[in-house]
């Protein structure tokens, strides 16, 4: 009697561990097959990790977030010498910028006035703080603390006061993933300003800079020309600032964005009025 | 009913896990080695404790955190979760072969089978999802695995002895 039982006990751990491994085994086949081919329960499962595991994990490490606050205030303290003479600089020569932007915006709206023009400018949809990073090793993403609730959805786009951030990916109800311009599956359409040169942005190898995937134009745009975005892909708003061109190669060129990535802290997400 | 999922070690292990896990999923700019650094530990942590602790619970957890971390770093699910559970299964249907090694032995396939999860990782992230490999942080994450690799096993072993 006992030995029957054992001998039932552990064939039927035996059944168990194998359905175990094969349910496993099917629901990891399954929940990569939905992430590429973006099936909702993928983003079901993302809000959700974005909703509460993320919150928590933020929890545990912020005695490291002090840490790193405490060691960039520290060395914002070091260079606050020479950060103030270039600063000292810098208000020299927005202050003729600004003469100058004075004038022509009064030109333009002379302009407009007789073009009877109408204006294309954007909504602000909602203004943003870094809530943390997830740039580090594959891709580049960021999290803002703005989600449906504040109507933002997928697909719009984000700037700050430099320019061109990237567009919301994974919206949830308090929470927006970010996915930055030099990931390298983000794509852009741009122009440059100076000859309307129309292109296809796309993160570079290096994390840092953005390199043409396609040039409507056979003929490449020079190095130092400034590059927007052309609005022609619907989701970015047009003539948004990326960045300048900084190398120009046999196929393709090299774009810096005027963003700094590294030191993001207040975003924006607009969209076309 | 799990004794050996719920004893004080693996608890503390688990902890570890998730601590790192977390490091590992927040970005800090500043203190970027920080987060190589806790990488390489939940690499570690999680296949010491396969080796050393095995419980049929930990394929599920491996499953969990395989998923979490795409999630967070990738934003599709594959690399991790595919190279934490090959490890896990392979592991599972070896064990009898693997536990008869020496416990120096047992060390150097711990640290092999580290360096290789990050080279498959970073493989499938590459062929599946087109993210280029990085050699410079690839070579950061071979490094510091091997600079904790001694101080971490010391550790465990103290664990171990509680």
């Amino acid at each position: 009697m006992a030995l029957s039982f054992k001998v039932k006990a552990i064939s039927r751990s035996r059944f168990l561990r194998n359905v175990f491994l094969t349910s496993v085994f099917i629901l990891s086949f399954l929940l990569i097959f939905f992430s590429k081919s973006d099936y909702f329960v993928v983003n079901k499962v993302k809000s959700i990790s974005n909703n509460y595991l993320h919150p928590i994990t933020s929890f545990i490490v912020s005695p490291v977030k002090v840490i790193s606050h405490l060691q960039t205030q520290f060395y914002d303290f070091r260079n606050l010498q020479a950060e103030n003479n270039i600063l000292k600089e810098e208000v020299m020569r927005l202050k003729k910028w600004q003469a100058l932007a004075i004038h022509n915006n009064s030109e333009n709206k002379v302009l407009k006035k007789l073009l009877n023009s109408t204006d294309s400018n954007l909504t602000l949809v909602k203004t943003a703080s870094l809530v943390s990073r997830n740039d580090f090793m594959f891709s580049k993403m960021i999290n803002i603390n703005a989600g449906l609730k504040d109507g933002v959805i997928n697909d719009m786009a984000v700037v700050n006061y430099r320019g061109l951030l990237g567009r919301t990916v994974d919206t949830s109800v308090g929470n927006t993933r970010v996915l930055l311009l030099t990931d390298p599956n983000s794509s852009i359409a741009v122009k440059t300003i100076s000859n309307n040169n129309y292109s296809l942005l796309q993160g570079g190898d290096d994390g840092v800079h953005l390199v043409s995937a396609f040039s409507k134009d056979e003929k490449l745009p020079k190095v130092g020309d400034l590059v927007v975005t052309s609005g022609s892909a619907q989701i970015f708003p047009p003539n948004i600032l990326v960045g300048k061109i900084v190398e120009i190669r046999k196929d393709n060129f090299l774009v810096l964005p005027f963003v700094d990535f590294k030191n993001i802290d207040y975003v924006q997400v607009i969209e076309n009025k | 009913m799990f004794p050996k999922l719920l004893s004080s070690q693996t608890l503390i292990y688990h902890l570890i896990l998730f601590f790192s896990f977390s490091l590992s999923v927040n970005y800090f700019v500043d203190l970027e080695f920080f987060n190589f650094l806790s990488y390489a530990i939940f690499h570690l942590t999680l296949i010491y404790l396969v080796f050393y602790f095995f419980h049929f619970s930990l394929i599920f957890i491996s499953f969990l955190y395989g998923v979490f971390f795409d999630i967070f770093l990738i934003d599709y699910i594959s690399p991790h979760l595919i190279s934490f559970l090959v490890f896990v299964f392979l592991f599972y249907y070896s064990k009898k072969y693997l536990l008869n090694f020496s416990s120096k032995t047992i060390s150097y396939i711990i640290i092999g089978v580290t360096l290789l999860m990050f080279v498959l990782e970073t493989l499938i992230a590459n062929i599946f999802f087109n993210y280029p490999i990085n050699y410079q942080n690839l070579s950061w994450l071979f490094l510091t695995s091997l600079i904790v690799f001694f101080p971490s096993l010391f550790i465990f072993s103290k664990i171990d002895k509680l």
